[in-house]
């Protein structure tokens, strides 16, 4: 039934519109696919998992301008105030925040500096024990530090002596898994590290290593400081609402700013991303729209000019699944071939991109589920025109223009 | 072998309301030559194609080789068509993408008949209005009368026991339509039943049987054709 | 001719008015997708400064012990070490330099009128404005004299002068920056820059800073650098003056060069003073190594625009090709249609060129409602850019000239796709046409 020989010759015989057609399909096939696996990567690194309870937790800065107190005295008090506050869980000065794109790393190594041993990048804080409480992260083995192991002082003499870190980075310096109580150096400072972080991101979640983190019993209080809060589920925004009025009842020269929430933070560091993944949905959402629309409306145009043709088949005996079974093969026709060109395409495409950009190997699977969508599309497209094609009156063949 | 009773067709349109058929019949016999002669704008294109089963038509009876037109379905009557109905048209109507043999071929595949069966069919076919050596000409490489021997073949690829043209000689000069006409009356000899609207008196006569078709209505055509005889004969 | 033409081409369009439509939303929508990328690139690697760019450079010097690696391309690192910065500023070499770092302080008044907010601020040597062409509203710079003596003296931007002073002269004001009080000495104009070109450390399109101040500051009451400060090697930094003499980089330097012999001897210059220090035993390596980049091409080193705006605007141009091919189809089909009308029309006496014309006029207009119609679509595109992310509100905007190239590429791409449906049309035989149907 399918005509398949006459449908090609036919074809090669009126090449410019087919050739068209199958351009589109070739280039959408590429781009589709090319972006929906950019899409895919930014969806899973936008969801993925960082090892807070973001929504409980939320950041603010610190400035102090005041000369007339002791700084590391006056954040006790603050420490102290806010755990006071109905809602908090817990909080604490911390020298810098996650996920907000703003810290600290360096090397952590096995032998200290300046010995060459193996090492890690690691992004560091500075917080005291109630660090991993007020982070609501999970501590896996090993155990926290106390207070007495925290370092409260005025200069860089005198560093922790023990660490706790996350799993990521314990498994990446002692890959036989027998880290924990083993000592790790920071410079040339020995650190023990006596317990193990389940997953803990650091502030750079684009960072080569989002996930080697070390939390360093060490308070040197500056002028310039952070705090977080974590506070009960649903009492984050009222805390928020409370803390700077707090904060300066406590002490009252000084600049509270910058009251965000954990997720506020990671949204603002993802914010490009996001824009990137919405904008790539909007574009292959309206190519897609354009390819069909073409496809439309060139099978609508094949149609008119067909229409005597069409009209002939009829009288001389073609049903209307025919006709209708006619337009569709034609365009699978013509799709299979831009398929296969769109799909060589889309992988020379996804190379450029990997060699140009830091981009990951476009994985096959994306081409053809792409391209079994185009099909799909171009098939939909076509189908209205050619029921319409199908009602052309046989009568039409009788008719003198 | 064609039977209408009380046949009427009406073209609605918003303003008017045509009547193309009035209460319109007709008996064609297995093996006639008829010609359809009318004034242009009388009824003949419709009455051909409602006999084609091209067009619906409003009232009446339709008995196609005994079956019932009008209880068909849009399907049933294509097949009718692909299998017992051959077509020739004014303009020619050939598929311009298509060559000959393919534009021959046309009919025979939505009949699902094999690959060796359209081949030997269409070649006959070629052979019988002398194209044999064109098969693989486009359709406008041809001269009209040309084309319009292929779209005759075409009719004729299927085996049709009846043969519908309409103005087969219209878009063609004398020495081409005398040969168009030739092979028509060949095929009627052979077997076929023909139906041929014409507005070319000449031609007209040279059908055994002729009727007149004026404002939707069958004429009295013995009549008719009684008294050009006697005219020819001077009386 | 040309009005007879378009007249032809409105009656064209009415005629097959949703085909035509289809054509003109095709572009538009090819447009509209393509300017609003494009806007956003042309935004980011706009020049900021075009009088002056190709004089301003961005020092870079290699100082790393031979074996040690940077993550920049070229191995160099960003930023230049406190001593070289002072160095090279009190070197008699090159034009005007700049050595400078963000800071930021508390910033409020001796009433109670003003709650203190943070300050955004600059720590800079004085010739900052002239080389950057700020303009002053109100007063003018500190002097050499001042700088050298470290005074608590400030410029301030016209937005923080609306803010503290309600935009009045407040040349000898006094405004406090944390717990010192200092002295306005300048107010300048609005800066517009979109792309914050003199330091890329932090936000390459973030807004220029509220508070200037003398460099001399930073060392006299050791303020905090808010930008970035980076290490090579280990060293013991515990105290201020630790970081000042060590090898950590986190100072910007600029020199203006007038003349590519002017850049020439900076460049000798740079050379011989690193070999100058390798007797103090620093830049302990083989090959010395120095870096002028002008303003352009300390952008592009430093990816002002991002990675995913150039996926984008790839991405938007492959998008026009199939708006293009789609155009092309539906005209191809068109025009063929009215093959007979041209027929008609050649066999009147219409030579080919006017048939063509005629057609080339007809793709031109439909180019023309694309384009206009494209800009409405960017316009919404780049609305939601915004609405996405707030970042880019200054970048996510059209200026003139990409107003003026949207019906420009849109005509230009319809009249490419136009060519050869209307070359088609014009050289079919017209007696064909009038013989047959």
């Amino acid at each position: 039934m399918f005509e398949i020989k006459p449908i090609f010759n036919a074809l090669c015989r009126s090449k410019v519109g087919a050739v068209l057609l199958l351009i589109q399909i070739a280039i959408t096939t590429a781009i589709v696919s090319n972006a929906a696996f950019i899409i895919q990567d930014r969806i899973g690194y936008l969801s993925q998992q960082t090892g807070y309870p973001e929504e409980d937790i939320f950041v603010f800065h610190v400035m102090m301008f005041g000369q007339d107190v002791s700084l590391s005295q006056q954040y006790e008090l603050d420490e102290a105030m806010l755990r006071q506050i109905p809602g908090v869980v817990d909080a604490a000065y911390s020298s810098n925040t996650p996920l907000s794109g703003s810290g600290s790393s360096s090397d952590f190594s096995l032998k200290p500096a300046p010995e060459e041993g193996k090492s890690a990048r690691t992004s560091y804080m500075f917080i005291d024990e109630h660090g991993l409480n007020t982070y609501g992260v999970k501590l896996i083995a090993g155990r926290n530090y106390t207070e007495d192991e925290v370092i409260v002082t005025d200069n860089y003499d005198e560093l922790s002596k023990v660490t706790v870190v996350t799993k990521t980075l314990l498994d990446e310096l002692f890959p036989d898994g027998n880290g924990l109580g083993q000592t790790i150096y920071f410079g040339d400072i020995p650190m023990k590290i006596i317990g193990v972080i389940d997953l803990m991101k650091g502030p750079w979640l684009k960072d080569s290593r989002p996930d080697n983190v070390a939390l360093l019993p060490f308070i040197k209080a500056g002028s310039n400081a952070r705090f977080v809060v974590r506070t009960e589920p649903g009492q984050r925004q009222s805390v928020m609402n409370r803390v700077e009025e707090a904060m300066l009842k406590n002490y009252n020269k000084r600049v509270i700013s910058r009251i965000r929430g954990l997720d506020e933070d990671k949204e603002q560091y993802m914010a490009e991303d996001t824009l990137m993944m919405r904008m790539l949905i909007v574009l292959i959402t309206i190519l897609v729209l354009v390819t069909a629309l073409g496809i439309f409306g060139l099978t609508l145009f094949n149609i008119s000019k067909r229409t005597k043709q069409i009209g002939t088949r009829r009288a001389l005996g073609a049903r209307k699944s025919a006709i209708i079974s006619y337009f569709l093969v034609e365009n699978a026709m013509i799709c299979s071939v831009g398929l296969v060109i769109g799909i060589i395409a889309a992988v020379y495409l996804g190379q450029l991109l990997m060699q140009h950009f830091s981009i990951a190997q476009l994985e096959i699977s994306y081409v053809l589920g792409t391209a079994l969508c185009v099909f799909v599309m171009s098939l939909l497209a076509v189908l209205a025109p050619a029921k319409r094609a199908a009602n052309i009156s046989p009568s039409i063949a009788t008719r003198t223009i | 072998m064609l039977k209408m009773n009380n046949i009427n067709k009406v073209y609605q349109t918003e303003m008017v309301q045509t009547h193309a058929l009035r209460d319109f019949n007709l008996q064609v016999d297995e093996g006639e030559f008829i010609a359809v002669t009318g004034p242009s704008g009388s009824g003949k294109t419709t009455f051909l194609n409602i006999a084609g089963m091209l067009e619906p038509f409003n009232e009446g009876q339709y008995l196609l080789d005994g079956i019932d037109v009008g209880k068909l379905n849009d399907n049933q009557r294509a097949d009718l068509r692909n299998q017992k109905i051959g077509f020739i048209f004014q303009g020619f109507n050939l598929i311009p993408d298509l060559n000959l043999y393919e534009n021959i071929e046309v009919p025979l595949r939505y009949r699902g008949i094999k690959a060796a069966e359209r081949k030997r069919r269409i070649e006959q076919c070629l052979e019988q209005v002398g194209l044999a050596s064109r098969a693989k000409h486009l359709p406008q490489q041809l001269s009209g009368g040309q084309q319009q021997r292929v779209a005759i073949a075409r009719a004729l690829a299927g085996e049709p026991r009846f043969l519908l043209a309409d103005e087969p000689t219209g878009n063609l000069d004398s020495l081409m339509a005398r040969q168009v006409m030739e092979l028509l009356e060949q095929i009627n000899r052979d077997g076929a039943t023909i139906v041929m609207v014409t507005h070319d008196p000449e031609l007209a006569r040279r059908a055994p049987r002729n009727i007149q078709v004026v404002d939707g209505q069958l004429a009295d055509l013995t009549l008719y054709q009684g008294t050009q005889n006697l005219k020819a004969a001077g009386v | 001719m040309f009005l007879h033409y378009l007249d032809l081409s409105w009656r064209s369009f009415k005629r097959t008015p949703l085909v035509s439509f289809l054509m003109v939303l095709a572009i538009a929508i090819g447009i509209g997708v393509t300017m609003t990328s494009l806007s956003v690139y042309h935004m980011m690697s706009a020049d900021p400064i075009p009088e002056k760019s190709s004089q301003l450079y961005s020092v870079q010097l290699q100082i790393m012990d031979d074996g040690s690696t940077w993550w920049t391309k070229d191995n160099l690192p960003l930023q230049l070490t406190y001593q070289d910065a002072v160095n090279l500023n009190k070197a008699d070499a090159g034009g005007k330099r700049v050595t400078m770092v963000r800071t930021g302080f508390s910033v409020y008044l001796d009433s109670d009128k003003i709650k203190p907010f943070i300050g955004q601020a600059r720590l800079t040597t004085p010739d900052f404005f002239d080389m950057f062409n700020l303009s002053f509203l109100y007063g003018g710079v500190w002097s050499e004299q001042q700088e050298a003596n470290a005074a608590p003296v400030v410029v301030i931007s016209k937005e923080l002068n609306d803010k503290l002073f309600a935009g009045e002269n407040s040349i000898g004001k006094i405004i406090y920056l944390d717990d010192a009080s200092y002295e306005v000495v300048g107010v300048i104009d609005d800066w517009d820059i979109t792309t914050k070109y003199y330091d890329l450390n932090n936000g390459s399109f973030n807004k220029t800073e509220q508070l200037f101040l003398p460099f001399s500051l930073m060392k006299a009451r050791q303020l905090e650098n808010w930008g970035n400060t980076n290490g090579w090697k280990h060293e013991k930094t515990n105290t201020f003056n630790d970081k000042l003499n060590s090898e950590l980089v986190w100072l910007q330097f600029w020199v203006e060069l007038k003349t590519p012999e002017e850049k020439q001897a900076y460049q000798d210059f740079l050379m011989a003073y690193m070999q100058e220090q390798q007797k103090l035993g620093r830049f302990n390596r083989k090959q010395l190594e120095a870096k002028l980049r002008d303003v352009n091409e300390w952008m592009q080193y430093n990816n002002v625009v991002s990675e995913d705006n150039e996926i984008l605007v790839g991405l938007s141009f492959m998008f026009l090709a199939v708006c293009l091919a789609n155009i092309l189809g539906l005209l191809l089909a068109k025009f063929l249609r009215r093959a007979s009308e041209v027929g008609v029309r050649r066999a009147l006496g219409a030579s080919k060129r006017q048939i063509f014309y005629q057609h080339i006029v007809e793709v031109a207009m439909l180019g023309f409602l694309g384009g206009i119609l494209g800009i409405i679509l960017a316009q919404v595109g780049l609305l939601g850019v915004r609405q996405s992310y707030s970042y880019y509100k200054s970048l996510a905007t059209m200026d003139l000239s990409m107003l003026l190239s949207a019906p420009v590429i849109a005509i230009s791409t319809c009249v490419i796709a136009g060519l050869y449906p209307a070359w088609l049309v014009c050289k079919t035989n017209p007696a064909i046409y009038l013989k047959s149907q």
